[in-house]
């Protein structure tokens, strides 16, 4: 399973579009290597990323309050 | 990855250069029983991880174990003194990437005068080459070696890829309920999924505790703030506790429903082995007390010999004999009692007559011979010269007293008298006559009985055997044995007590949980009223965005993983019923039930879901090869990696003939590449034919694979080779 896949799988919850994520259909359509400007997809994806590529949980955490507290 | 081809060189059965070239498909190996076909699947094993499956022992062996056992017993015959060399390669290769392998183990051995002495460990060596180049390179790095090996069949997955009929039981326990899971995680990629799951969980704690900490910093009232944190770190703690109680008392639940549904199941198998082991023990009873009533008849046998005079038995004649014998003796004796009395009667005629002139030893005999020395008689004073009437007269008064002494020997002779004992002998005989004469209906009688008790403790043996073997049956259908079964009532009865013990702790947990975590919103609540100004609004955004995040990726896993049983469920009954295309009895349907822990199970059931009992184990192992293939299928084409050989022996001896074919179809499908042994398509040939043939059978190379010597010859295998022959 490729990581655009699984990003798929996540972007099709409903909670995304309850809670203002995404806007309906958009979750389909999204690719890996889109950059949507959309913290909750950049969350998923980071998430995705580290353990597709093995990081520690603490390098994980320090990479995602990194980029968060950088950008909201 | 897809094998090419194996070369098997001086490796058990497969004596002198033996070669398999495999292609896309399903590739077919067709042998009877000890034709070698185990023996290949032995080859690509020991080519790759050393070892052997011993069947014997059930456990595999590697080469420090196996020794000389690995080398063709023709080759250790014909070579001479010096090396022999025993090795598989096995060429594997790769078009999508260019890439080619050549996995070689060699084992060396050396042969002295006749003893073979093989190396302790054998030699792996991997070559790495590009098809479309010529020259290959040499691995001899361990770790690489390992890391290609890894890349040809995953560890985790090989259970799945590479098995013996036999262990395809053990693939799937139904006796462990997490074994299904546990494929699902190795072959599916659910296991991502989980590790996000847990990573949202860390981030969405590290984020409350980063916005707690913030609350904290901004408290107007650092008094009432630090109490009401003292009682929100008492809360925070109780509910961990609360959870980790939850969490146990769930996987406790879970562990007693599992085990009283597994118990459930296994109550019909104990009830019968109860029975029939009640039953085994009134034969076991019945069968010692017959042999008990054998062995004292056996033992009477022989002392009927004396007892019912079996000995006499023939000797009707003898009795005849004896008392022919006996009418002799007796006539014989009258006569010579008679001869005796006559001979007597005329001694004592003379007797008399010499009576008249002088008694017996009158004069004495000492003094008549004197008289007949002298010439004299000594009682007159007158002549008696030797030879004159005188003397001869004299004389016979000596003779006279001689012949008295003889009759007398006579009479001791009639002392020493048998007749009486004779007598009582031929008296015993007329009276043995009659016993003699009953002897053959009396041993008819003694053999009609001991017959009786034999039939009678062959035919409960067979009972017993029967029992036994039931038993046995289903011992190791059901895991249950008779001890066991003796306690699984009193066992499910104890264990639907804990379930109720355990539910009734979750409902108490869970309502603690509840109220304890109304009360961390409110001491939230209150620490949120005593800041001074409003919170940062990033934290608040982080706090929602890591939290949201956290439900998603909850909810995420579970859809997946439901969608992917789903998936499973549908895909194992299609392979099932494929595989069930050849035989007409009721089929049912797979479902993977849930259980409390979160794992599932393959279950059989018929259209309205009841569970279908008492299935067989041919119907058992194709549910979970259905069920295997199902994930397989699943996992294909995610990743190009993916792509794994399936080999395995004899998987089709279990279910019979009827499934074969549709199993090929399934198999051949499923999988990119399988190699398989089989025995079906040996005896069977309108079934080979059928495999040659149809066209729904993505099918590969064929072989037919024979030994060199016949049956009868076998015991020798000094001359063993195995014939390989390409069917297609």
């Amino acid at each position: 399973m490729t990581r655009e896949q699984i990003l798929r799988l996540y972007l099709d919850d409903d909670k995304l579009i309850d809670e203002g994520y995404l806007r309906e259909g958009e979750g389909n359509q999204a690719a890996w290597s889109d950059h949507l400007n959309n913290k909750m997809v950049t969350v998923i994806k980071d998430a995705i990323e580290g353990v597709v590529g093995g990081e520690s949980q603490a390098l994980m955490t320090r990479k995602i309050n990194k980029y968060l507290d950088r950008n909201l | 990855m897809i094998i090419e081809s194996i070369e098997i060189n001086n490796f058990m059965c497969y004596s002198g250069n033996n070669r398999f070239d495999f292609t896309e498909g399903m590739n077919v190996i067709i042998g009877d029983n000890g034709y070698g076909k185990s023996k290949l699947y032995d080859a690509f094993y020991w080519a790759m991880y050393d070892q052997c499956f011993d069947t014997n022992e059930k456990q595999w062996k590697s080469t420090r174990f196996l020794g000389k056992a690995l080398i063709s017993d023709k080759a250790i015959t014909e070579s001479e003194d010096g090396l022999i060399r025993t090795s598989v390669r096995m060429t594997l290769k790769d078009t999508d990437k260019d890439r080619q392998y050549i996995v070689e183990r060699i084992l060396k051995a050396e042969k002295r005068e006749g003893e073979v002495i093989p190396d302790n460990e054998s030699i792996q060596e991997i070559t790495f080459r590009k098809i479309s180049g010529m020259t290959g390179k040499l691995i001899t790095n361990p770790e690489e070696i390992e890391r290609i090996k890894r890349k040809v069949l995953p560890e985790n997955i090989r259970p799945y890829m590479w098995f013996q009929g036999e262990q395809v039981e053990s693939i799937i326990d139904f006796g462990e309920s997490d074994s299904l899971s546990r494929a699902i995680n190795v072959l599916s990629n659910i296991s991502r999924f989980d590790e996000v799951k847990i990573v949202a969980d860390a981030w969405a704690k590290s984020v409350g505790e980063q916005y707690h900490r913030k609350v904290k910093a901004l408290s107007t009232d650092r008094d009432k703030s630090d109490k009401l944190e003292v009682n929100r770190n008492e809360i925070v703690a109780r509910i961990g506790l609360l959870e980790n109680d939850i969490k146990q008392c769930k996987e406790n639940l879970g562990y007693a429903e599992e085990e009283a549904d597994k118990l459930v199941n296994k109550q019909e198998d104990a009830t019968r082995i109860r029975e029939l082991d009640v039953s085994r023990k009134s034969l076991e009873k019945q069968l010692e007390e017959i042999e008990e009533e054998l062995r004292y008849e056996r033992i009477d046998l022989h002392k009927k010999m004396f007892t019912n005079r079996w000995v006499l038995k023939g000797s009707e004649g003898l009795v005849k004999l004896f008392n022919e014998k006996y009418g002799n003796y007796q006539d014989e004796k009258l006569s010579k009692r008679a001869e005796a009395k006559a001979k007597s009667d005329a001694e004592n005629k003379v007797l008399k007559e010499l009576q008249t002139r002088l008694p017996i030893n009158v004069p004495e005999p000492v003094f008549v011979e004197k008289m007949l020395d002298q010439g004299k008689c000594l009682v007159c004073d007158r002549e008696a010269k030797e030879g004159s009437e005188a003397w001869n007269s004299i004389k016979q008064l000596l003779d006279r007293t001689q012949e008295v002494s003889q009759g007398g020997e006579e009479k001791d002779q009639i002392i020493n008298d048998f007749e009486s004992d004779f007598r009582r002998l031929s008296q015993h005989g007329y009276a043995m006559e009659q016993d003699i004469g009953r002897i053959d209906e009396n041993i008819v009688k003694t053999f009609t009985r001991l017959d009786r008790l034999d039939k009678k403790r062959r035919s409960t043996r067979d009972q017993l055997d029967t029992v036994q073997k039931e038993i046995s049956n289903l011992v190791t259908e059901s895991s249950i044995n008779p001890e066991r079964a003796r306690h699984l009532l009193s066992e499910l009865l104890a264990n639907n007590d804990h379930a109720l013990r355990f539910r009734g702790n979750l409902t108490r947990f869970e309502v603690e949980l509840e109220r304890k975590q109304k009360e961390l919103e409110k001491i939230d609540k209150d620490l949120g009223e005593l800041i001074s100004e409003d919170l940062p609004s990033w934290l608040e955004e982080k706090k929602k965005l890591l939290l949201d995040f956290k439900e998603i990726a909850h909810s995420t896993r579970d859809r997946v993983f439901k969608k992917l049983v789903k998936q499973l469920e549908d895909e194992a009954n299609n392979h099932y019923h494929e595989m069930m295309q050849g035989n007409l009895s009721a089929k049912g349907i797979i479902k993977l039930v849930e259980s409390t822990k979160g794992n599932y199970m393959p279950r059989l059931v018929d259209q309205n879901e009841n569970p279908l009992m008492q299935l067989n184990t041919g119907n058992i192992i194709l549910i979970k090869l259905a069920t295997i293939m199902a994930i397989i299928s699943a996992r294909q084409g995610s990743r190009d990696t993916d792509l794994y050989t399936l080999i395995t022996d004899a998987p089709m001896s279990v279910f019979g003939e009827d499934y074969t074919i549709g199993f090929c179809k399934t198999v051949s499908k499923v999988y990119r590449q399988s190699i398989i042994m089989s025995k079906e398509f040996y005896k069977n040939e309108a079934l080979r034919r059928q495999l040659l043939n149809d066209t729904d059978i993505n099918l590969g190379k064929v072989y037919m694979i024979t030994p060199s010597i016949s049956e009868n010859e076998r015991s020798n295998r000094n001359s063993l080779q195995t014939l390989i022959k390409a069917l297609n």
